[in-house]
């Protein structure tokens, strides 16, 4: 019959490990023990969750047409899109101030510079977010949907964006 | 030289040809290799000390006592350097997906990831993107695994032949190529933005291939149901096309592709 | 030999079944302290709802949420490009039914986008407060603009027009 049968096992260990014996001098460690039931482990376990930190992401991801692409896209649509909505609701609340021939005036009395200038900062969002609109289109119906198509469409709509910018501004 | 020419004769008589003068002078003697120090700069937080807030611990080692991949250099520091560095690895081959993390910027596997030999560089080791940390490099995966059980991703048939195989024609299985292959290391899921800021609600490209895995096997009779599960705001179309996913695939797979074809179908169902 | 015994496993048995009463007391203290799991669920926080082994859950299906909002997005989307390149060509003047569905049509592109930037950062099951308030002044903000872009469109040179004019001013 094995000891551990017998139930002796534990008991042989401590026994061996019991000073009264001079062979071992391992000093006998005391150690804390709390009996807690099998519930708790998932109140511990949320209590550790709470802890972690959340790992870094746009700050260190490696900026690449992608998203940057995808996240000018957004930005030139909101952009455009509040100055569509600030226009009518200006209109709206003041309809002389806001009139067509009103504003025609006052832009046609600012300086040259100015002038190309704004219509680079209104022509260049509009170009870009139509093509990279256009390419949407073509992804949504199965066209491009490779890292190669997404690459080469998105370089495609880059030079047609500076071209048109640039048409547009000589217009 | 009557010597010399002497073992010779033995060699030739013996059959066997040698040009050396002396057998000491035909062992060749090991060049040795130049010191190339790199510096890497890897990503550490301690659950045992959570208040400490992560920071990037800097080590430098000698690429030529190191393997090429960037594993092999994260084993080194870990056998030599610093035994407290955790990271998951497992197959060192990129095909269990257990070392996936952000390397110079881009999710991919470790152990399939080249060390750039370019020392005046350092190469910077985050864990994946916007998941919570449980230790170093180590992202909490539990989400991840509950959604993609949540898809179902098994075969559901409720009359499967009884006398023999279930067959699939040869076109058929190929609609599966490219996205069976997934060995879920969720480096896709956490490159898509959409995915960081919503990861409760919207699947994520990886659960989404796998969901379209099973939608276009053709011995699958749940299509329908599988597909109205997606039909709301959140599961599929938080999906805006951002095409991060693709690009960091590091097995080559094309989730964006599988997203696409799963928004066509629903749309022209 | 007879310490061996006397700590034997048998022996313990006895003595814990003796002991528990006094114990009890104690684990209980501890057990208090440990809350149960669906407490504390925060959303895209890191605690999760039921188990590790839970699947997550799926909302009821919707189609006007789901695949009928992103086909009549698309088809919108679509549309404004032979709008857009007709308003270049002729002018609003000369075609206000032209001037009218391009309003339209540009302002509910823009509702749209707008309010998936919405979904996509405030959304209300994170923000119960700012979620729905943004979300509801957007609404608002639309139909302002869509009566603005109405009045413009009827009392002044309209969209394609305004546009040529300042363009070339």
């Amino acid at each position: 019959m094995s000891a551990r049968a017998l139930g002796l096992g534990p008991a042989f260990r401590q026994a061996a490990f019991a000073p009264k014996f001079a062979r071992n001098q391992i000093a006998r460690r005391t150690v804390q023990t709390q009996s807690l039931p099998p519930s708790a482990a998932e109140g511990i376990l949320n209590k550790q969750r709470l802890q972690r930190p959340s790992s870094p992401h746009f700050t260190i991801y490696q900026p690449q047409l992608t998203w940057y692409g995808s996240i000018a896209h957004r930005g030139t649509g909101a952009g455009l899109s509040v100055l569509l909505y600030g226009y009518a609701l200006a209109y709206l609340v003041a309809p002389e101030t806001f009139s067509s021939a009103n504003v025609v005036e006052i832009v046609a009395g600012l300086p040259d510079a100015v002038k190309y200038a704004g219509k680079a900062v209104l022509a260049a969002p509009f170009a870009f977010h139509s093509f990279n609109g256009l390419r949407h289109l073509s992804w949504d119906v199965g066209k491009f949907l490779t890292v190669k198509g997404a690459y080469s469409s998105g370089y495609a709509v880059l030079g047609a964006t500076a071209v048109t910018t640039a048409a547009l501004v000589l217009m | 030289m009557q010597s010399i020419v002497a073992r010779s004769a033995i060699r030739s008589s013996k059959g066997f040809r040698t040009f050396a003068t002396s057998a000491a002078r035909s062992q060749a003697v090991p060049t040795e290799k130049p010191v190339v120090n790199k510096e890497f700069k890897i990503y550490r937080w301690n659950p045992d000390e959570p208040a400490k807030k992560p920071t990037l611990q800097s080590y430098t080692i000698d690429l030529n006592q190191c393997g090429p991949m960037i594993l092999d250099a994260l084993i080194k520091i870990k056998n030599e350097i610093d035994p407290t560095l955790t990271f998951r690895r497992s197959c060192r081959e990129g095909i269990c997906g257990s070392c996936a993390m952000n390397i110079n910027g881009q999710n991919t596997l470790a152990c399939l990831c080249r060390i750039d030999r370019e020392s005046s560089k350092d190469t910077k080791i985050y864990p994946l993107p916007h998941m919570y940390v449980v230790k170093d490099l180590v992202p909490d995966l539990t989400l991840f695994y509950k959604q993609y059980k949540s898809i179902e991703p098994y075969l559901k048939n409720d009359n499967p032949p009884e006398d023999r195989e279930f067959l699939q024609s040869v076109e058929d299985r190929r609609k599966l190529d490219g996205m069976y292959e997934c060995i879920l290391c969720a480096c896709c899921s956490t490159s898509c933005p959409s995915y960081w800021w919503n990861q409760d609600e919207y699947l994520g490209p990886a659960t989404l291939m796998a969901a379209y895995r099973w939608m276009a096997d053709s011995r699958d009779s749940y299509t329908a149901q599988r597909k109205e599960k997606l039909q709301n705001e959140m599961s599929l179309y938080r999906c805006h096309t951002i095409f991060n996913c693709s690009r960091t695939c590091p097995k080559g797979l094309n989730p964006a592709k599988a997203i696409a074809k799963i928004k066509l179908e629903l749309a022209t169902e | 030999m007879s310490a061996i015994v006397a700590r034997s496993a048998f022996n313990r048995r006895l003595a814990n079944t003796f002991a528990r009463h006094s114990l009890r007391p104690a684990s209980q203290q501890v057990l208090a302290r440990w809350v149960s799991s669906e407490s504390g669920y925060v959303p895209g926080g890191p605690i999760y709802k039921g188990t590790v082994n839970d699947p997550t859950t799926f909302p009821p299906p919707s189609r006007t949420h789901g695949s009928h909002h992103w086909a009549f997005e698309r088809l919108l989307s679509a549309g404004l490009v032979p709008l857009t390149a007709a308003a270049f060509v002729t002018s609003g003047t000369n075609y206000p039914v032209l001037d009218g569905i391009l309003g339209i049509s540009l302002v509910m592109h823009s509702h749209i986008g707008f309010d998936a930037m919405l979904v996509d950062y405030v959304h209300a099951r994170k923000f119960p407060i700012l979620g729905p308030l943004c979300t509801w002044t957007l609404r608002a903000t639309t139909v302002a603009v869509l009566v603005g872009v109405y009045q413009f469109n009827t009392n002044d040179v309209g969209l394609t027009e305004f546009i040529a004019k300042v363009w070339t001013a």
